[in-house]
C-alpha cells in the first residue's frame, strides 16, 4: 500500500507542489523559532547564582573632592545606617558593572600560557552575603586581604570549568590578570547581565583593585531586604542616603523589576516569533482542511470505487492521511537537508545539538498537525457511501 | 450464487418516499450470465449495488454464496467484496493519475499480497483482456473500449465468484460493445464466472444466458 500511495502522490506531484512548499517553509520557519527558543531556554535555565528577588539597587553620587580615606569612611558608614533600617537584611556596594544593568566589562590575555577571556565585576566585602553567593570553594574578601601579598580575585564556576577544567582546586592559585592575582574563592554560578545571557567566565574584584586616582569609588548599592520589604525601605533609605551624602542625586531600582527588563531584548523577539510560527501552524492547519476537503471532494469517485472493491473504512482514512504524510515527509526531509546545513556548516554561533533539537521538534510538530488535520476530511471521506458516490458521476 | 429476497428500496427525503424496488425476489445460480434491463429509472442500478453489497435493501434479505448479509458498513463485508465480487461501470472509473496495470492492482491492494505477486496478477489480468501492451499507458491514452477493458481486467484481477456489470457497454459504440461483450462472455464460459450485467441494449442481452425485466421497480419477467 505504501508503494502504492508513494506512486499515486508522485504522478499526483505537481497538484501537490504548493502543499509541498508550503510544509518546508513552515519546517524552515518552526525549525529556527524552535532552535532559538531551545536555546535561550537553556541558558535561561541555567541559575543566575545569586539573589534577587528581595534587593534593590541604589546609585548615588560621592563629593568627588573627598580623599580615598574619607570616601571608605562615608561608604562604611551609609551601609551600617542602612543596615538599621527596618526590613533591611544586607547592603553593599559595588562598582560600576551591576547586576540586570546592561553594562559589562571585560579583560583578556594570554599570559597564562593560554587564551583568557573573563568578565569583571567590582564589589565590596559585603557583596557576597548581600547576593547570596554560593561558594564552591574558598571564600569572600575581607578587609585583611587589603595587606595581602597577592590582590585576591573570586571566580565563578564557569571560569574554573572553562580554563582549568583538570583542576581539583583554584585556592591560591595565582592568575595574571592585570598583574599577578590570587584566588581566595571560587563561587558555584554568576551570570548577572539577564538569565538569557550566556554563562561567561567572571572575575570579582574588591574596591581595592579598582579604586585608584583615575577611577571614581564605588557608588552603587545592592540592599536586600526581608521578603516583601523592598517598596516600604525605598523612602528611609532614600531619605538616610541623601542626608549622609548631602546630595538628593539617588536613584533607587528594584532589582526584580530590573531583570525583567534585562530580559526583554530575548523575551520579546521570542515572543513575536513564536506568535508568528503559531499564526503560521494555523495557516497550514487551515490549508490543510481546505485544501484536503477539495481533493475529497474531486475524488468522491475514486473513494467510492475503493470501498467497492473491499476498501474498509479504516483503509480509506489510513490512505487520506498516509497520502499527505507521503508530502510532509517529502518536504520535511528536503527541509531537514536545509536546515542541517546550519549547524553543519557553523553559519550561526549557537552548539549544534539546539539545531538538532529544533529539526526534531520542528518535525514532530509538522507531522502531529498535520495528522490531525488530515483526520477529520479522511474519516469523513470514509464515511462516502459507494453507491451513492459512483452514481454521481 | 445470489438469492434476493423479497428486496425492497427506498430512498427519503424530508417530503418525499422514492421506492427504488418493491418486494424484488431473484435467484441466481453460480456461472449463469445474467442480464437485467428496464428503462431508466426503474431500480437496475439499485438492483445492481444490493447485489454487489453498496447499497443496503430496506427490506428483504441478500443471500451471497450461501451467506445471509446482515452488515452493510464492516469489514467482513468489506473483505467478502474484495474477495467475491467485481465491480465494472458504464463511466470506468479509472483512476487518472494510475498507470493502466496500477489500476488493475486495485483491488489486489486490500489482500496481503507481495507487490511482485500483485504485479504478476494484474498483468495476467491485462492479457487475458488483450491489452498487455498498454500496461504503462495512462486512463487518458487509452480509448473507451480499452478503458472498458481495463476495468474488466480490473474486476477479474481478484479472480471474483461474481461480476456485477452496470451497463458497460453503455460509453461505447456497437462494435466496442461487441468486443467487451466478448470478453465477459470468454470471462463467463472460460472461468465459470457468474455475471449479473444491467444494459440497455437489446443485442448485448441477447447474448447472455437469461434476462430480468424490471419497471418501476417491480420484476416484470
Amino acid at each position: 500500500m505504501l508503494s502504492h500511495l508513494i506512486k499515486l502522490m508522485w504522478n499526483k506531484r505537481r497538484a501537490n507542489g504548493l502543499i509541498f512548499l508550503e510544509i518546508i517553509l513552515a519546517f524552515i520557519v518552526l525549525f529556527g523559532v524552535y532552535a532559538f527558543a531551545f536555546y535561550n531556554y537553556d541558558r535561561y535555565s541555567s541559575p543566575l547564582g545569586f539573589s534577587y528577588e528581595n534587593s534593590i539597587g541604589l546609585r548615588l553620587d560621592i563629593d568627588d573632592d573627598m580623599d580615598s580615606l574619607a570616601v571608605l569612611g562615608l561608604q562604611e558608614r551609609i551601609v551600617r545606617e542602612v543596615r538599621t533600617v527596618p526590613g533591611v537584611e544586607a547592603v553593599s556596594f559595588l562598582g560600576p558593572v551591576n547586576p540586570f544593568g546592561g553594562n559589562n566589562w571585560g579583560t583578556g590575555n594570554d599570559d597564562n600560557g593560554f587564551q583568557l577571556f573573563t568578565r569583571m565585576l567590582f564589589a565590596d566585602e559585603h557583596f557576597a552575603e548581600t547576593m547570596e553567593l554560593k561558594f564552591r570553594e574558598g571564600r569572600w574578601f575581607e578587609k585583611r586581604d587589603d595587606n595581602a601579598k597577592y590582590p585576591p580575585i573570586v571566580v565563578n564556576g564557569k571560569f574554573m570549568d572553562e580554563y582549568y577544567p583538570n583542576a581539583e582546586t583554584l585556592l591560591d592559585s595565582i592568575i595574571i590578570l592585570s598583574g599577578d592575582r590570587q584566588v581566595i574563592g571560587v563561587v558555584e554560578d554568576f551570570k548577572y547581565a539577564s538569565n538569557f545571557a550566556e554563562n561567561e567566565p567572571l572575575t570579582f574584584y574588591p574596591q581595592s583593585g579598582f579604586y585608584s586616582g583615575d577611577r571614581p569609588p564605588f557608588e552603587q548599592m545592592i540592599i536586600r531586604t526581608a521578603p516583601g520589604q523592598t517598596a516600604a525601605v525605598e523612602e528611609p533609605i532614600y531619605n538616610l542616603v541623601t542626608a549622609l551624602t548631602k546630595n538628593t542625586d539617588v536613584v533607587i531600582w528594584n532589582m526584580a523589576e530590573d531583570r525583567i527588563k534585562a530580559n526583554r531584548p530575548v523575551v520579546i523577539p521570542l515572543v513575536i516569533l513564536l506568535i508568528i510560527s503559531t499564526f503560521l501552524l494555523i495557516n497550514i492547519a487551515l490549508g490543510l482542511f481546505g485544501v484536503l476537503f477539495t481533493q475529497i471532494n474531486r475524488r468522491r469517485a475514486e473513494i467510492g470505487l475503493r470501498k467497492a472493491m473491499g476498501a474498509t473504512p479504516g483503509e480509506v482514512t489510513a490512505q487520506f492521511v498516509g497520502e499527505i504524510l507521503i508530502i510532509t515527509v517529502a518536504g520535511l526531509l528536503l527541509g531537514t537537508f536545509f536546515a542541517v546545513q546550519v549547524p553543519l556548516l557553523e553559519l550561526l554561533p549557537i552548539p549544534p545539538k539546539f539545531f538538532y533539537f529544533g529539526i526534531v521538534a520542528a518535525i514532530a510538530t509538522i507531522l502531529l498537525i498535520v495528522t490531525v488535520c488530515a483526520l477529520l476530511p479522511s474519516r469523513q471521506a470514509a464515511r462516502l457511501h459507494p453507491a451513492l458516490v459512483l452514481h454521481e458521476e | 450464487m445470489i438469492e434476493l429476497n423479497n428486496i425492497s428500496k427506498s430512498y427519503r427525503t424530508d417530503t418525499i418516499e422514492t421506492l427504488a424496488l418493491q418486494h424484488m425476489n431473484l435467484s441466481v445460480p453460480a456461472g449463469e450470465f445474467l442480464s437485467i434491463m428496464g428503462p431508466s429509472g426503474c431500480g437496475k442500478s439499485t438492483l445492481l449495488n444490493i447485489m454487489g453489497l453498496i447499497d443496503e435493501p430496506s427490506e428483504g434479505t441478500v443471500v451471497l454464496a450461501g451467506r445471509e448479509v446482515t452488515d452493510y458498513n464492516g469489514s467482513k463485508v468489506a473483505r467478502f467484496r474484495n474477495e467475491q465480487l467485481g465491480f465494472i461501470f458504464q463511466s470506468f472509473h479509472l483512476i487518472n493519475d494510475l498507470s493502466v496495470v496500477d489500476n488493475v492492482e486495485l483491488p489486489l491492494l486490500y489482500r496481503k499480497l507481495g507487490g511482485k505477486e500483485r504485479r504478476r496478477l494484474a498483468l495476467e489480468a491485462l492479457a487475458r483482456v488483450g491489452l498487455s501492451n498498454r500496461a504503462t499507458h495512462f486512463p487518458n491514452q487509452l480509448s473507451g473500449g480499452q478503458k472498458q477493458r481495463v476495468a474488466i481486467a480490473r474486476a477479474i484481477v481478484g479472480k471474483p465468484n461474481i461480476i456485477l456489470a452496470d451497463e458497460p457497454t453503455g460509453n461505447l459504440d456497437s462494435h466496442m460493445g461487441g468486443e467487451i461483450m466478448d470478453i465477459l462472455t470468454r470471462l463467463n464460459k472460460d472461468l465459470g464466472t457468474t455475471i449479473v450485467m444491467v444494459t440497455h441494449d437489446e443485442r448485448m442481452a441477447k447474448r447472455t444466458h437469461r434476462l430480468v425485466r424490471l419497471s418501476d421497480g417491480e420484476r416484470v419477467s
